[in-house]
């Protein structure tokens, strides 16, 4: 296979999200294009004492070099890398691909359920951009979430795949189907706070089940701030747990 | 079941480089069908994808057109 991990790195700051900005700079990527694992969330210290310095690893997300396999490979050879060319296609005209685009494999999936695609802010952190996301609604739709949305994470990443084929170029979009991720994201933020308070008051740390990268940054994200627990993630792969430690 | 291989040839023919040279064929079982995906050989890695990523989810969203029809379904790459 011609694409080649593009690597990830480990990087150090005083906080979370300068370690991140420094692991895109480093990579050359977007936020969208990543994975974002925070190995450390760091802590200010009193006085300096005590301060750790936050650590996250920033990794590449696999369908990124696939994309990129399109430019020519015979001129970019030695060269440094071409940069990706003017979107030549509208903000409306790429939801539209996009929305036809699952449309057309909920349909071979005998699945009945309609696309609306939509710029939303609702699924992504505090200060992000508003992304492109495609809501699937009908009757009985469970079956397209899967168990622990492993279904749905599978439709996302080939709507993903497909749209960055056609447009030539890696494009943000997220699928969701009835709200699940809205309200998994809402679950995981109660969740965590519930944890939080649970490891403040006993002083005991506090193992998550098992979650995705994309779930996992939803705990971390909701936990930053805390002023009294801090998180960690440990094991690795499909069984990585978030960890909640008493600061 | 013809949706089911359609499903696998828009799949295939979205992700490859040449998308003439995508053949799915289907070898049914009693119980199960085996759908064999064939693309151009250095279209090979695109339909598995790294760790067999793509490959999976291409099984994971099978499986639910499969599913309505009370089937079990294989993929293979050949």
């Amino acid at each position: 296979m011609a694409s080649q991990a593009k690597g990830s790195v480990e990087v150090s700051a005083k906080t979370v999200e300068e370690a991140i900005q420094r692991g895109l700079s480093e990579l050359g990527l977007t936020r969208d294009q990543v994975e974002i694992e925070v190995v450390n969330p760091g802590r200010g210290g009193v006085l300096g004492i005590g301060a750790e310095d936050a650590q996250v690893r920033v990794s590449a997300l696999p369908v990124e070099p696939s994309v990129e396999m399109e430019s020519p490979r015979v001129e970019a050879e030695g060269e440094p890398p071409v940069s990706q060319p003017e979107p030549l296609e509208s903000e409306g005209d790429v939801a539209k691909v996009a929305a036809e685009l699952l449309q057309g494999l909920l349909d071979r999936m005998k699945v009945r359920a309609r696309v609306k695609a939509r710029m939303g802010d609702d699924l992504a952190e505090e200060g992000e951009e508003p992304v492109l996301i495609l809501d699937v609604t009908g009757d009985d739709l469970g079956i397209l979430i899967g168990r622990r949305g492993e279904t749905l994470r599978a439709l996302q990443y080939m709507t993903r795949l497909m749209l960055s084929k056609k447009l030539e170029r890696w494009e943000m979009v997220i699928v969701d189907v009835e709200s699940y991720r809205v309200r998994r994201r809402r679950s995981l933020r109660q969740l965590a706070v519930r944890m939080a308070e649970r490891v403040a008051f006993s002083q005991q740390r506090v193992v998550l089940e098992a979650m995705p990268a994309h779930e996992r940054r939803i705990i971390h994200i909701a936990l930053r701030d805390h002023s009294q627990v801090a998180t960690t993630s440990i094991g690795e792969g499909d069984r990585r747990k978030v960890t909640i430690v008493p600061k | 079941m013809c949706t089911t291989k359609e499903l696998i040839e828009l799949i295939a023919k979205s992700l490859v480089n040449e998308p003439d040279a995508v053949i799915v064929r289907e070898v049914h079982g009693a119980s199960a069908t085996i759908f064999e995906l064939s693309v151009a050989p250095d279209d090979k890695g695109r339909v598995i994808g790294k760790g067999g990523r793509v490959a999976n989810s291409m099984r994971t969203l099978l499986r639910v057109a499969a599913a309505k029809e009370r089937k079990r379904v294989t993929l293979e790459i050949m």
